[in-house]
């Protein structure tokens, strides 16, 4: 077997890396985390409510505290799923290239994860309801890692989304632990 | 040629006859409490309760002896027992990491053992053979591990991959011996083997002596020290030191007896790719593993054997599960103690294209050798641990108001210095092959990671790291049950950090394995 001479890191200069833009993930995907904020919170809020009226009820007086509590809760939930999402979806950003998919993500807390292509285990396209209905879906990465193991892409254009996992499927998948 | 012989023959095995005499004395062992029953209970329906529990076990005892078989067929180890319902398991033998052997005190006596099939799932083994003769169990490891690789050797003979079909002669690694063991129990935390032994005894004592003992010894010790510290603090100081002492003695009595009865004669072997660990008193254990299949090795310098210079190994294959179990068998660890200038050339026996630099030293000159992170890393440390102290000052202070209660702002400078230490250490190596990582002070870890068994690398950057330009990277490997997770360094300079993520992730990309752990780059 041809044993290669491999560089040292200091000139690691690999030829095949070549630095790519990372690419934004589908721009309906602010709408898609918009709608499922407020339906988690909504849930939420509305459950409040029950507790709310019940003690309004058993004590007129502090009702109108109550209220006022409860709508500002409300007001401040909605304003942070309008505010959050955009800010969430310039942070988000993915790219390819002949080795190794790379994803960044995270506002405050930011973080880039890069996966080897050959340690790519199976890969899964998931799509919630929310998400056929704004004709997105999401790309599942698995490894066999501990920590982490698998490695999601929401917000992806469901032909897209197709097209990147055939693509995948085809240069990774190299299953040996 | 060999491998065409080793397909036609079939391999077939039986459970050894004492099966049933194990199984028994299992069951038996369920079976006395509900003896209890004739006893206390009514005695003709404890009889027949009794007599139904002995033969439903008996039975199950001779059907599984009867039915239990296993073969390789193909490519796979096929084990089948039952009678009514078939049961019928499938392993194929590429994912079989090793062929675990552990034989009680009563095994040995007659020259029986249990097999343990372990998987890279996670979830414990993935078939038990219990009992078998020993002969067997190496007929069966043989007939396995030459399958399993000659499967490999057919997936890399495109790439004119050649394999040594048979493994040599067995090699030797290490062999401890009852010094070692000693000290392996004398640098283990003292406190907690006493304080285990403690509880042992109370609960011992707790099962034969009556609660008014207690009491009136409580008592007496009560009114009898109390008198004694009434006259004077000095032999209430020297009572106290003496009583700590006994605990440390005994402590270190006893885990050292622990050390013995786990460790004893530990021999570490290679034979061919397979490392062998044989050990115990008591209860023999034996397993293999193949050293390709390590994914993180572990070098572990806790507190005391740092002191002495001295190491753990751990090393991790592919599953990620950790019992309990583990840890009292030893299972968790490689070499349970070894000299840390012994560890270097020890690495190149489990890599052996192990090329980075030496993994003890702080900087070595030629070659690969570690690099340090950022110098903030030691300001970040001190002003860390410095609030932390404050904190500390803060809360007794509120807590009674005296000013001796602000002894914590004293050991800030303490803080500065810890933190240059950690700092020192704190480091990463980067070979071709290899990824080092390295941190701790007072309890120092090293960990090695084959590029190959690279799964995903992590570049963390919290607020404040973004502030100071530094990064957390983090690297994810399978099966990180006994090594406590894979390499991570904060304090990296960002640029620094994306630099080694992006270098470890394309190698990681271009290696695959082919038959023998012996990587290829491939360039794309």
């Amino acid at each position: 077997m041809i044993e290669e001479e491999i560089k040292p890191f200091e000139s690691a200069s690999e030829p095949q890396r070549r630095t790519t833009d990372f690419r934004p993930l589908d721009s309906r995907v602010v709408k898609l985390w918009r709608v499922s904020c407020l339906i988690g919170f909504g849930v939420l809020l509305l459950s409040l409510l029950i507790p709310v009226v019940a003690a309004g009820v058993a004590e007129p007086r502090t009702l109108v505290w109550l209220a006022v509590a409860w709508l500002a809760t409300a007001s401040a939930a909605v304003w942070f799923c309008l505010w959050y999402p955009p800010r969430l979806y310039r942070s988000w950003g993915y790219r390819i290239d002949a080795k190794v998919l790379e994803t960044r993500s995270g506002r405050l807390f930011q973080r880039a994860r890069l996966l080897p292509l050959s340690r790519l285990q199976h890969v899964d396209i998931e799509r919630g309801p929310l998400e056929r209905m704004f004709g997105l879906a999401a790309l599942v990465l698995h490894t066999a890692g501990t920590h982490s193991a698998n490695i999601r892409i929401p917000g992806l254009e469901a032909a897209e989304a197709m097209r990147l996992r055939d693509h995948l499927i085809e240069i990774g998948g190299d299953d040996a632990v | 040629m060999q491998s065409e012989s080793l397909a036609a023959s079939v391999f077939e095995g039986r459970l050894h006859p004492l099966t049933i005499a194990f199984s028994l004395l299992k069951a038996a062992r369920g079976i006395i409490p509900a003896m209890s029953l004739l006893f206390f209970g009514n005695k003709v329906f404890g009889f027949m309760l009794l007599m139904a529990v002995v033969a439903s076990t008996v039975a199950t005892a001779l059907a599984r002896y009867f039915t239990f078989t296993y073969r390789i067929e193909g490519n796979e180890l096929i084990t089948q027992h039952g009678i009514l319902e078939r049961k019928q398991r499938s392993i194929p033998l590429e994912r079989i990491q090793e062929i675990r052997v552990e034989q009680g005190v009563l095994h040995r006596v007659f020259d029986v053992v249990d097999a343990k099939i372990e998987t890279g799932g996670g979830g414990g083994a993935e078939a038990s053979l219990s009992v078998l003769s020993r002969s067997e169990v190496e007929r069966l490891r043989r007939a396995v591990f030459e399958r399993a690789a000659r499967v490999r050797g057919e997936a890399g003979a495109g790439q004119g991959e050649e394999r040594v079909a048979v493994a040599p002669g067995r090699v030797i690694i290490r062999r401890l011996g009852l010094k070692d063991l000693a000290l392996l129990g004398l640098t283990t935390n003292h406190l907690i083997s006493a304080l285990a032994l403690a509880g042992a005894i109370w609960n011992f004592a707790e099962d034969l002596l009556h609660d008014s003992f207690y009491k009136r010894a409580q008592e007496t010790l009560y009114r009898e020290s109390s008198r004694f510290f009434m006259r004077d603090a000095a032999p209430a100081v020297a009572l106290a030191l003496a009583v700590a002492l006994a605990v440390i003695l005994i402590g270190m009595i006893f885990s050292t007896a622990i050390a013995i009865i786990r460790f004893y004669g530990f021999t570490l072997s290679l034979s061919g790719e397979d490392l062998h660990r044989r050990y115990g008193l008591l209860t023999r254990r034996s397993s293999s593993l193949p050293r390709r299949r390590i994914q993180v090795l572990k070098i572990e310098e806790k507190l005391f054997r740092r002191l002495f210079g001295l190491a753990t190994l751990r090393a991790d294959t592919s599953g990620d599960h950790r019992d309990k179990e583990d840890d009292d068998s030893g299972r968790d660890v490689l070499l349970p103690i070894t000299r840390r200038s012994a560890v270097d050339p020890l690495l190149r026996i489990f890599f052996p294209d192990f090329d980075a630099g030496p993994t003890g030293g702080a900087e070595v000159a030629g070659g690969v050798e570690w690099r340090r992170v950022s110098r903030l890393a030691v300001r970040r440390g001190a002003i860390k641990g410095a609030v932390v102290c404050a904190l500390a000052a803060a809360i007794l202070f509120a807590a009674n108001w005296r000013m001796a209660a602000l002894w914590p702002l004293a050991l800030t400078p303490l803080v500065y210095f810890v933190s240059v230490a950690n700092y020192r250490n704190l480091g990463y190596m980067l070979s071709g092959r290899y990824f080092c990582a390295r941190r701790g002070w007072a309890g120092r870890s090293t960990h090695v990671v084959p590029i190959d068994k690279i799964q995903a690398v992590e570049v963390h950057q919290s607020p404040l790291d973004r502030r100071l330009g530094l990064a957390t990277l983090s690297v994810d490997t399978a099966g990180q049950a006994y090594t406590g997770g894979g390499p991570r360094i904060n304090n990296l300079p960002i640029d620094e950090a994306r630099e080694i993520a992006a270098a470890l992730a394309h190698r990681a990309s271009a290696t695959r394995y082919i038959g023998d752990r012996r990587s290829r780059i491939e360039n794309g």
